[in-house]
């Protein structure tokens, strides 16, 4: 069944059937919130945030672009709130590192993991690394990028050029690559 | 070396990164919890506002200086209304950049919590992006004047940069190949 249909489905009242759409697009938003945020904790809040404000909002989607692409929109939007507020939290608790913690929830740790390549994403300004990682997490085109970012096609990608030479440069000071 | 780096960053961010069952379950509690309170809620007072003002208020023939309204697609009852809009609109500056085979088409939406609206469709040129709608002194309505040929022409409106809304006023709508509903304007039929 097309996520139009299961829409359709939701506005007529099946409310139940939205889980179809969580079941669908969760771990494609997981994997570009996780790696946005840098932390599992945050990257959740900002999912929940997401599929919610979806949901509430599905009677304005209708006839719009492609529902991934809606929502990845909002995710990221959400994505930059949650960032806002993490700067804040980190501003009153400075010592505190969530990269150096385990994540809090008991999920499954998939193999091919780098842990280095989290640290240095993280040190990535905001905008390279949210291009980088809706380019090459979600395999969006730039005009996808352009159209969930509102910045222009050439601008994103720059900024993931920059984010390639950033990362090599601090990888490269890791034995481990 | 660099493209063997490059590849090796875009398969770890392409990695699964496992999904907390616990999470997304959180995920649907919210939702029930946004539906007992009415969402998803739809915005039929909206929609019935542009059923009722949206499209297209005037063509005429430039040089000639007439005006014919596209009484073809438009219910009489609003025909006094986009005369009343013609007149303030069509300048001279307008008439005299026109030529022959163009039309004036001026479309209106009335969308007052919009902060910004836009028109897309075939009669702008590839990568040129969007027309802006300007807001009429009302602070309700918004609209644009465009010069057409004759023809079919697909188009469909931008709110904020998110919403897609094809005019429903409009004779068909159609779906383009991007996969979006687009409505279609006979600007000759409506015009004649």
């Amino acid at each position: 069944m097309s996520d139009r249909a299961i829409i359709q489905q939701v506005l007529s009242g099946d409310v139940e059937a939205f889980s179809r759409l969580v079941d669908r697009h969760y771990e494609r938003c997981a994997r570009i919130a996780v790696r946005i945020l840098g932390n599992r904790e945050d990257a959740e809040e900002a999912i929940q945030d997401a599929f919610l404000r979806a949901f509430k909002a599905l009677g304005d989607y209708e006839e719009r672009e492609q529902f991934s692409a809606w929502l990845t929109r909002i995710l990221v939007n959400q994505c930059r709130t949650v960032m806002a507020r993490s700067r804040r939290r980190d501003a009153i608790f400075p010592d505190l590192d969530p990269l150096a913690m385990d994540f809090a929830v008991d999920a499954n740790t998939a193999d091919g993991t780098w842990p280095e390549l989290e640290r240095a994403l993280a040190q990535l300004p905001v905008e390279q690394r949210e291009a980088i990682v809706l380019k090459f997490a979600d395999d969006l085109t730039y005009e996808e990028m352009s159209r969930i970012t509102g910045a222009g096609e050439s601008a994103l990608k720059m900024r993931v050029q920059r984010a390639f030479a950033r990362l090599r440069a601090i990888l490269q000071e890791v034995p481990s690559v | 070396m660099s493209e063997e780096f490059e590849r090796r960053i875009a398969a770890a961010l392409h990695a699964p990164v496992g999904v907390d069952h616990r999470a997304k379950r959180m995920v649907m509690e919210q939702v029930r919890r946004a539906a007992a309170q009415g969402h998803p809620r739809r915005r039929p007072d909206v929609w019935t506002r542009v059923t009722r003002h949206s499209i297209v208020g005037l063509a005429f023939a430039a040089g000639v200086g007439g005006i014919s309204t596209l009484s073809a697609i438009l219910p009489p009852a609003q025909r006094t209304d986009s005369r009343g809009v013609s007149s303030v609109v069509l300048g001279d500056t307008v008439v005299g950049a026109l030529h022959d085979t163009l039309r004036l088409v001026r479309l209106m939406f009335d969308a007052p919590s919009a902060q910004r609206v836009a028109v897309t469709g075939d009669f702008n040129p590839a990568g040129a992006g969007t027309t802006p709608l300007a807001r009429d002194a009302d602070g309700r309505r918004w609209s644009v004047t465009l010069a057409l040929r004759d023809g079919e022409h697909r188009y469909a409106f931008v709110v904020d940069e998110t919403r897609w809304v094809p005019d429903p006023r409009a004779d068909r709508i159609t779906r383009g190949a991007d996969g979006r509903l687009y409505s279609l304007l006979n600007v000759a039929r409506a015009a004649n």
